[in-house]
């Protein structure tokens, strides 16, 4: 399958760029490669009492503990139960400026694929059905649509309380 | 070259301590002054400007030529130590920091060199040394240097230096050596060559050569010694030649042909050790961290090690297991204590924080310190000093009154502030107190309400209300004085010191002082701890902070004041279900248990389904996105590779108060 370079709307880079192919709950999502750091099996997992929904748990990843980030919570998708090509994604990025290791889930890992973001089209073509902050465009892939996530906004804490001045 | 950066590297950090030294050496001649102390300033700028010069640190070396200069007369009683020289040296002081800062003769040592600072300081050391010579009564506060006759005659020595043969490619620079020996009286020098091979053997990178000096000064031994410190691997012996007549004046004839230098003593220098001793090592703080990291997977390796013979009947492998846990405990506390200062090391840096500090305001203070020996993880040391900066500041700037009032007061006009630290369990207590007017309760509730940190009506007691000051955006300063405008608050102060997971606490008596107590963990890396289980999960409870576990009997249960108490012997304790704290189900165990800790000066129970014992919890911090949760202090893998949540029972304990107060 290949990415088909039809529509060039959102102003960009025309550097080619690796993007991890997944599936969760029925969507395919892309990420950049370069913040992949591993994928794991499923694992168990140790929940976090009073935490974001968003942030649920933890897990260890060889020794280094790392917050499961369920991306689903921000995109508005519903769980669909996991089987047996479940998939922990591990990455590597900067939130608020820190290198922080993270997980998310992923109920199916495709492929590595080879893109451009100039060839992204933007997302209100898909009217309101996704977050516009967590979503840098679409591409198509084969018969579906790749929804390219935003890395910056989609793992970014939620503000805390604000303090009353 | 690598050998020669190895080299400039060493000197950097040699001149760094160098240069913190002389900061207190150039305080304590506030408090009295004496030969040696003059001497030990003296040798410090000597070195430096000799070494800084050899390791391609010109600026630093021009600058301190003048600063030298002015102690160079304190020696021979030319000039006089008063208040305006110890000010002036104090900030020429931090003007060669930041010039070794540079890293040598970069632009922007050449721009620091250019500097009004620069310019300043070097005019006011030129009024101070051309001055004195004129007006010798100068000073405001003089205290007088008096040289005996004999210090200031002159004595000949004889010097014989045989640098390494790595010496060159390290980066020595023997000429400038030689320039400053010269700088020191008359001297006269030989070149012993005898030791350089025939051409065909020769390696232009050694060093072959060795000298031969003949030195008439009025300087110390130390003082030629200094020139050579940075030339350690050296053979280096200097003898005083003593003539019949007593010390001369003037060129002495060389003591031998020239050539014949065999007659001469043997080189060897028992005498000139280098700084350090040989009992300590030094190394980077980065390398021990390492090593404590590695500790950690140790740790956790060997908690999944201990389960696997567990399970596996085998009673050879299981007392091998034992064995290894029991070096592994030892590794762990050898490796905590190598990390542990004194905590003397921050302490010190505060006597200047003060002096400039009681000039700014025009306070007259007295810091006093106690328990400076007192050890703590260096990483908590680390990160305690700008905190603890912070609070002398608001002490010294908010708590202590002026003199006038002071004395109205029935005070002494100078104010003390006292900092003192102690350890307490696995804890180590730091306090500051002062003895000023204490905190203004009514100011600070206005403050706050004014702030809309508290509602105008709130019953809060006065204890309560002094915690506001640690609450952000908060500030009692009618005016921001440039000494607490400094961008931190007392909120910071507070999350400072919650970041190393410790608390802090707050103390005052209206007319007679304030007094904020840090409390902190020892260390923050691996801590003993206590295993419990809540359904499937495991929880580590800080061992430290457990009295004793009991059977939770429904029955025991009281109700006073509207809080859930357990009676536990002829006390009551209040408790909670760690269930009900962490939002779980409530639990359907037939047999559950109570842990009893202490925190926060009270006890309090946790239920828990079970306990399944000790371990040793390498501490994990929680993200970004777990860090705010209340009741959690970190996480940590346990044998079996699962990850366990660390309760934070300080938190918790506070939790209860106030879930008592909202109730009663």
């Amino acid at each position: 399958m290949q990415i088909v370079n039809q529509i060039t709307q959102k102003p960009g880079t025309a550097e080619p760029e690796m993007m991890l192919i997944f599936r969760l709950s029925g969507n395919v999502f892309a990420l950049p490669v370069g913040e992949v750091h591993e994928i794991l099996d499923p694992m168990p997992t140790t929940s976090v009492p009073n935490a974001p929904a968003f942030a649920p748990a933890l897990i260890n990843v060889r020794g280094a503990i790392a917050p499961l980030i369920d991306i689903r919570q921000r995109l508005r998708m519903p769980t669909v139960p996991a089987d047996d090509h479940a998939r922990i994604i591990v990455l590597e990025l900067p939130v608020n400026g820190v290198a922080t290791r993270l997980a998310i889930l992923a109920d199916a890992v495709e492929e590595v694929i080879e893109t451009d973001r100039a060839a992204l089209k933007p997302v209100p073509e898909l009217g309101a059905r996704w977050p516009e902050q967590y979503v840098i465009g679409v591409a198509r892939y084969g018969d579906t649509l790749v929804i390219l996530l935003d890395t910056d906004t989609l793992f970014r804490p939620d503000a805390g309380p604000s303090i009353q001045a | 070259m690598t050998d020669l950066s190895a080299a400039v590297d060493a000197f950097v950090l040699e001149a760094r301590e160098q240069l913190e030294g002389l900061e207190e050496m150039l305080l304590d001649l506030e408090t009295g002054t004496d030969r040696e102390r003059v001497d030990a300033i003296f040798r410090v700028l000597h070195t430096v400007k000799g070494s800084g010069s050899m390791f391609g640190f010109g600026v630093l070396a021009r600058f301190t030529h003048h600063f030298e200069d002015a102690f160079d007369g304190v020696r021979e009683g030319r000039l006089e130590i008063d208040a305006r020289l110890i000010d002036v040296s104090l900030r020429a002081r931090d003007h060669m920091t930041a010039l070794l800062d540079c890293g040598g003769d970069s632009p922007e040592a050449a721009r620091l060199e250019a500097s009004e600072e620069a310019a300043h300081l070097l005019a006011t050391l030129a009024s101070i040394v051309g001055g004195h010579a004129q007006s010798p009564t100068l000073g405001n506060a003089p205290v007088v240097m008096q040289l005996s006759a004999r210090e200031q005659m002159m004595r000949r020595w004889s010097i014989r230096f045989h640098p390494d043969a790595t010496a060159l490619r390290n980066g020595m620079r023997p000429d400038l050596l030689m320039a400053e020996i010269a700088a020191l009286g008359q001297a006269e020098f030989r070149l012993d060559a005898s030791d350089l091979p025939p051409l065909t053997e020769l390696d232009p990178e050694r060093s072959y050569l060795a000298w031969e000096i003949t030195l008439t000064t009025s300087q110390t031994r130390d003082a030629i010694e200094a020139i050579f410190l940075f030339a350690d691997d050296a053979a280096l012996d200097i003898t005083e030649l003593v003539s019949p007549n007593g010390p001369t004046i003037g060129p002495v004839a060389a003591a031998g042909p020239p050539g014949n230098v065999s007659q001469l003593p043997q080189p060897r220098a028992p005498q000139t050790a280098p700084t350090g001793s040989s009992e300590s090592v030094r190394v980077p703080a980065g390398k021990l961290d390492d090593i404590m990291d590695q500790l950690g997977e140790l740790v956790i390796a060997q908690a999944r090690l201990y389960q696997i013979a567990a399970a596996s009947q085998n009673p050879d492998l299981e007392a091998v297991v034992e064995e290894v846990e029991r070096l592994v405990t030892g590794l762990r506390d050898a490796t905590l204590s190598v990390r542990m200062l004194p905590i003397e090391s921050v302490f010190g840096k505060f006597r200047r924080v003060v002096r400039d500090l009681s000039q700014e305001l025009g306070k007259e203070v007295m810091l006093a310190v106690e328990g400076g020996e007192t050890e703590l993880d260096k990483n908590v040391i680390d990160r305690l000093s700008e905190p603890l900066v912070h609070m002398i500041r608001n002490s010294m700037d908010h708590g202590l009154e002026d003199a006038a009032s002071r004395l109205a007061a029935g005070k002494p006009a100078r104010g003390k502030v006292t900092l003192s630290a102690r350890q307490e369990g696995g804890e180590v207590l730091i306090a500051i107190e002062d003895d000023g007017a204490g905190l203004n309760t009514e100011a600070i509730r206005a403050r706050a309400v004014e702030r809309g940190l508290l509602p105008a009506d709130a019953p809060q007691s006065a204890s309560e209300i002094h915690q506001l000051i640690f609450a952000p955006g908060f500030s009692t300063a009618s005016a921001l004085s440039s000494v607490s405008g400094r961008g931190v608050g007392m909120d910071a102060v507070r999350s400072a010191v919650e970041g190393l997971r410790g608390q802090t606490e707050i103390a005052t008596l209206p007319g007679r002082g304030t007094r904020v107590t840090l409390r902190l963990p020892v260390t923050l890396a691996i801590i003993d701890g206590f295993l419990v289980r809540l359904g499937t999960s495991a929880f580590v409870i800080p061992l430290a902070a457990v009295e004793e576990c009991v059977e939770f009997e429904e029955a025991e249960r009281h109700r006073e004041s509207g809080r859930s108490m357990l009676q536990i012997r002829e006390h009551l304790v209040p408790f909670l279900d760690l269930d009900d704290v962490f939002g779980r189900p409530a639990s359907t165990e037939a047999r559950r248990r109570v842990v009893i800790v202490k925190a926060d000066g009270q006890r309090l129970g946790l239920v828990v389904d079970d306990i399944l014992g000790q371990n040793q919890t390498v501490i994990k911090t929680l993200s970004i996105y777990h860090r705010n949760i209340a009741g959690l202090a970190g996480a940590t893998i346990l044998g079996d590779g699962a990850v366990a949540l660390i309760i934070d029972v300080v938190t918790l304990a506070r939790r209860a108060r106030i879930a008592h107060r909202q109730s009663a």
